[in-house]
């Protein structure tokens, strides 16, 4: 009898061990009250019902289409207008090489907006050209990092140092060679207090006169208006 | 006097020459990998295609085999590249990207450079990460061993008191005091009332902690449609959360990122070779370079051509933190406005490589760290209308009496409609 009754507890004690061990929880759980707990409403990133709802505008089958995106023609509140350009086809360099004419609205700005492009810069900049905008962030490190691809160095080299304004928004706005584009991220004030940032360190950078190309001075503060100055740079008529 | 000094000049005069000449050697032997880096890695390495073709054997190719014709294209590749039909198919080719000008290279400089591409040794087939074995489970859980612990004690105390009550009963016996007759232990009451409290606490704990537990899904942990590492990218490669996750500042959502996010680095990272090893929660380890692979299914991308990111499809990311509709929780206004740290209710998010519900979300948790939260009011934009109204009421620029809902944001849309 005294036998059995180990043997009864010691299966107990095996189930318990057995079903106590998985750590790993693949499955969110039950809930008290499915109508409290799902919304009705749209909900950003809940799965919608196949069966009612279809992203296929085309081929709607009588489905109700719905795929969470603004009206094409759609404009932000308080959007900038200023950069209309669309982007070049492949192989094509006419709106690239137009968004040099592109001035920046954002004249003069503060230390609060270069603060803040400091900030924005940081965030979605520098893991490749670096926090100091030397080209070497953490992605690059000098040829040892993942990525594939020197990025540029901002400071430094007079390619980025010349380009105009409005030619850094469109490479922002849709990306060059290697870079992606970085619209979705940036908003457009965003991309031009990023520029601003970027062209006041370029002028903080600028008293050793840069090499060869450019004799200009590029003191003027924050760069703003040291696009219409300086276009024949290397670069420019070079790529593409 | 004189002599010594015309002397010391002539002796200082050519070991300044001597150095000079050791300088310049020494440069011109660096120069075609720092020439490299600075003017052509952008666009090329020496293994592998990226904007550009990959270099390694380039003067076996095409006209290339003239050094003449190398020189002349970087100086001038437009120009060149007018009457030769090699250049022609390869900017076809490369999904007419020109190449960059470099007239200030000298021919020297060039001939640095392919030099240096001759010196790099080919891609090699990645060799499989030296195995660091680490132990995933070092520290156990203590809980196992109490439990198995109390069921070894209570089994041995049963037993002691089995054997207790037969050793009674035998020398009742021997006495000869014909005890009555003794009850098997499953009709003994205090066996019978002693088990029942136990089954009585034991089952009211899982059905307390159980009930409490219900809607929570703390150390949720599900299977993603791609073994994406938060610790090989938030943590190893340092991208600022905000670089994904950029919306969690102005929006209720912390936006999960669409694939033109992934592909801004990935449209050059194709392959893994990272210090970390990617295991999963199982145990299991992934193949990083697969799971690259499969973002670019997703992508429509094939590694080498320009992508058409018309043709992407959504990755079906699983959402791992729910709340309940009843609930609204919006991140700009933590991140934001109360300037948390997304570590304080994700946790650990840069050492994980696969994320799981840090926190339970359950109300007291809301509340605990509303209670201890600081609210930060300095050089904070969404707090400045509460102090202006504190100056002014201060001061009597401001008559008490005519302060409307409205003024203190009572009209936002937002206060109703979210």
């Amino acid at each position: 009898m005294m036998k059995k009754l180990s043997i009864i507890l010691f299966s107990i004690a095996g189930v318990a061990v057995a079903t106590g061990c998985s750590d790993i929880r693949r499955e969110p759980g039950l809930i008290y009250m499915p109508d409290m707990a799902y919304s009705r409403a749209y909900e950003t990133y809940v799965v919608r019902d196949t069966n009612y709802f279809t992203m296929d505008s085309a081929n709607p089958h009588g489905k109700i289409f719905y795929n969470a995106r603004p009206v094409a023609g759609t404009i932000m509140r308080g959007e900038d207008l200023t950069f209309t350009l669309p982007k070049d086809k492949a192989g094509d360099s006419t709106y690239y090489v137009a968004s040099k004419q592109i001035q920046n609205p954002l004249t003069n700005p503060g230390a609060a907006d270069l603060k803040e492009g400091e900030r924005l810069y940081l965030i979605n900049c520098a893991i490749c050209h670096g926090s100091k905008l030397d080209g070497n962030g953490p992605l690059y490190k000098g040829g040892q990092g993942p990525f594939p691809s020197a990025p540029k160095n901002l400071v430094s080299d007079p390619y980025t140092v010349n380009m105009p304004p409005g030619q850094m928004y469109y490479s922002i706005t849709y990306g060059k060679n290697l870079m992606g584009p970085y619209g979705s991220q940036l908003d457009h004030h965003q991309r031009w207090m990023v520029i601003n940032y970027i062209k006041s360190k370029q002028a903080a950078n600028a008293p050793k006169p840069a090499s060869t190309s450019n004799t200009e001075p590029a003191n003027a503060d924050a760069g703003a208006n040291a696009n219409t100055s300086s276009t024949t740079s290397a670069g420019t008529s070079a790529t593409k | 006097m004189n002599h010594h000094s015309r002397l010391g000049k002539h002796i200082g005069s050519v070991v300044i020459l001597f150095f000079l000449f050791i300088v310049g050697f020494k440069a011109n032997a660096q120069n075609g990998q720092s020439l490299f880096a600075a003017n052509c890695a952008s666009c090329h390495q020496v293994n592998k295609r990226l904007v550009g073709p990959a270099l390694a054997g380039v003067e076996e190719r095409g006209p290339w085999t003239d050094r003449k014709a190398l020189h002349a294209w970087i100086h001038n590749p437009a120009g060149f590249m007018k009457t030769d039909p090699y250049t022609q198919g390869l900017f076809k080719e490369y999904g007419g990207v020109m190449m960059t000008a470099f007239p200030g290279l000298s021919e020297k400089d060039i001939d640095a450079i392919l030099d240096y591409i001759k010196s790099v040794p080919a891609a090699t087939a990645p060799v499989p990460g030296a195995a660091t074995a680490t132990n995933p489970e070092a520290s156990g859980d203590n809980t196992l061993l109490f439990g198995i612990l109390t069921l070894i004690l209570a089994i041995v105390s049963f037993v002691l008191l089995q054997v207790n009550s037969n050793l009674k009963r035998l020398a009742d016996d021997k006495e000869g005091v014909g005890g009555t007759e003794p009850l098997p232990f499953w009709r003994n009451k205090a066996y019978i009332a002693f088990v029942a409290v136990i089954l009585f606490l034991i089952s009211g704990y899982f059905t307390v902690s159980g009930a409490i537990g219900l809607g929570r899904s703390q150390k949720y942990e599900p299977v993603q449609p791609i073994f994406y590492s938060h610790k090989v990218h938030a943590g190893t490669n340092q991208i600022s959360c905000l670089y994904c996750h950029g919306n969690t500042e102005v929006g209720k959502q912390a936006n999960i990122p669409s694939v033109n996010i992934c592909m801004n680095c990935h449209m050059g990272i194709n392959e893994y070779k990272g210090p970390d090893k990617l295991v999963d929660g199982d145990g299991k380890e992934h193949d990083g370079t697969a799971e690259i692979q499969k973002l670019y299914q997703y992508a429509g991308f094939e590694y080498g051509k320009l992508w058409d990111a018309s043709k992407a499809q959504p990755i079906p990311w699983v959402r791992i933190h729910n709340l309940p509709d009843h609930v609204y929780f919006n991140h700009s206004q933590h991140v934001k406005v109360g300037k948390v740290q997304c570590q304080s209710c994700h946790g650990e998010i840069q050492n994980m490589n696969e994320v799981y519900q840090f926190a339970d979300l359950s109300m007291g948790w809301c509340i605990n760290c509303h209670r201890n939260t600081q609210v930060q009011f300095k050089d904070n934009g969404f707090y400045s209308i509460y102090e202006q109204y504190h100056e002014k009421i201060k001061n009597g620029t401001l008559d008490t009496t005519n302060i409307t809902v409205e003024k203190i944001g009572g009209t936002e849309c937002q206060k109703c409609h979210y």
